[in-house]
């Protein structure tokens, strides 16, 4: 099966054709808005991180602004800054350029003041979308394709609704030869040992195992013990038993394939498959970090409630302007949604009401993604107006 | 229509309830790919929560999605309401398999 998309020079192939200008550190983002906002084709990547951080969180910060540059939904990169930001606009813009696509960068500190800086900002966005204009899509396979998952507002309906359709989706697309992440390393605790059944090899294993640890001990270092915490009293009143049940039901997203590898924050898989992502549960965080991984669609499974009721939940806040995102929702409560307020790409509550099995949702959910894979909007690309900086996965104090 | 619940995979000894089920009700038994068969609820069983579809003896294993999602903590009989009740997570320090 084949999608059209936009051939880039590293042999990858975008399903948006963007030109993105990214700050390079939060005093940078009005002017990295300001430039993306007076061109058409063009989008800003603005964000929270700032200079005075430990190293370990400047090196997030790198892969994250870099990986962001580096998609193939981008065509083409311009870094701004004002010149002492750590990491370095020039650090950020060399590893976008191993990309090979262009790439430019612009700092107040190397430019006649700012407003040559902002005019030369302006000049160079205009030119790389009239370039960018100029491409023409093509079939590829289903293989250069990328998704990557979240789930939010669980309940034990996610599961065999919206996350179970999602994980449908993932095995074909895998079967097809192409590639899933999934995240959330504090979900998986509980289930832990079921994906370590799913490690490709003993490499994997350990790996993930290690990673689970690590934030397990995390969270106890903090004087909290999550085992003991899961499932909520919420959980338990909406039919989720034990911490199993709660996290099998947020793992069915993820699918049965196998796991061919475990990834720290923002780093892109090295093969093709089903990857695990260290993350967190927060969403602005993790989609950055997945579209910095090469993500090419974002698939946000909400199970219903009030989160589903009104059109910005945080799920929806932080997004990345040239992820597409595909909005699934397992239940709509009434009154507070309705098909009318159609927020949602895909509405999975057809498998609670009886009129659709969890295969034909999985069906027309996989067609869905071929098509906005060639190019159809999906519900939150036709919103335009309110939008919030990417926040960044940091594990370190701001000094 | 008939008040269903979703047997996920054929493996499960349970089931979730697709609407609010009443004692003594009849119900459609259904997978991810459609209607498997009927049974009847021998309690009420809410939206979203689960159902014995077998006879599961005191410290034998509660499946669904094919995994165990616990340990039964009493005899639980097909058609019962399964949840925290009768059921303890398996990964609790204690949790005893019966073999």
């Amino acid at each position: 099966m084949e999608f059209l998309g936009y051939e880039r020079p590293d042999g990858s192939a975008g399903i948006r054709n963007y030109v993105v200008v990214i700050s390079s550190g939060r005093c940078a983002n009005e002017m990295a808005a300001t430039i993306a906002d007076a061109v058409p084709g063009a989008v800003p990547v603005i964000h929270t991180h700032v200079c005075v951080r430990f190293k370990e969180d400047n090196e997030k910060a790198l892969r994250v602004l870099s990986g962001i540059g580096s998609s193939p939904n981008v065509a083409a990169a311009i870094v701004v800054g004002v010149g002492c930001e750590n990491p370095s606009p020039a650090t950020i813009a060399g590893e976008i350029a191993k990309s090979k696509k262009p790439v430019e960068v612009f700092t107040i500190m190397e430019s006649n003041g700012f407003q040559s800086f902002m005019d030369q900002g302006l000049t160079t966005a205009r030119r790389m979308v009239a370039e960018a204009s100029k491409m023409q899509r093509k079939p590829f396979p289903l293989s250069h394709l990328t998704l990557a998952v979240k789930c939010g507002g669980s309940s034990a309906i996610s599961g065999i609704a919206g996350n179970a359709a999602t994980g449908m989706v993932l095995d074909r697309l895998i079967a097809e030869g192409g590639t899933a992440i999934f995240s959330e390393t504090t979900e998986v605790i509980g289930a832990d040992h079921l994906i370590v059944k799913r490690a490709a090899n003993e490499e994997v294993a350990r790996k993930f195992r290690e990673m689970v640890d690590r934030q397990e001990a995390t969270i106890k270092a903090s004087g909290e013990d999550i085992r003991g915490t899961q499932p909520t009293r919420g959980n338990i009143a909406e039919g989720l038993t034990t911490i199993e049940d709660k996290s099998l039901g947020a793992m069915a997203k993820s699918g049965t394939s196998p796991l061919q590898g475990v990834l720290e924050y923002a780093e892109k898989p090295k093969g093709k498959g089903l990857y695990f992502m260290d993350g967190t549960a927060m969403t602005s965080e993790l989609i950055s970090s997945e579209a910095a991984a090469g993500a090419h669609i974002h698939i946000y499974n909400i199970g219903g409630g009030i989160s589903s009721s009104f059109r910005c939940p945080p799920g929806w806040m932080g997004e990345i302007p040239f992820i597409p995102q595909i909005a699934v929702v397992s239940r709509r409560s009434k009154p507070y949604d309705s098909q009318e307020n159609d927020f949602f790409d895909i509405y999975a509550d057809t498998v609670i009401e009886g009129t659709e099995s969890v295969d034909e949702v999985a069906d027309r959910f996989f067609n869905e993604i071929i098509a906005v894979a060639s190019g159809k909007l999906t519900k939150r690309e036709m919103r335009k107006g309110y939008r919030e900086p990417i926040v960044l996965y940091t594990t370190g104090p701001i000094l | 229509m008939k008040k269903r619940a979703m047997r996920i995979s054929p493996d499960d000894n349970t089931a979730t309830a697709l609407n609010d089920i009443e004692a003594g009700e009849s119900i459609s038994l259904v997978s991810k790919s459609g209607p498997v068969g009927e049974m009847s609820a021998k309690q009420a069983v809410p939206f979203g929560h689960k159902l014995a579809v077998v006879d599961i003896k005191k410290g034998e294993r509660i499946l669904k999605y094919g995994e165990v999602i616990g340990l039964a903590t009493q005899q639980i009989n097909k058609g019962d309401y399964v949840h925290t009740h009768n059921v303890a997570s398996a990964l609790l320090p204690g949790a005893k398999e019966a073999k």
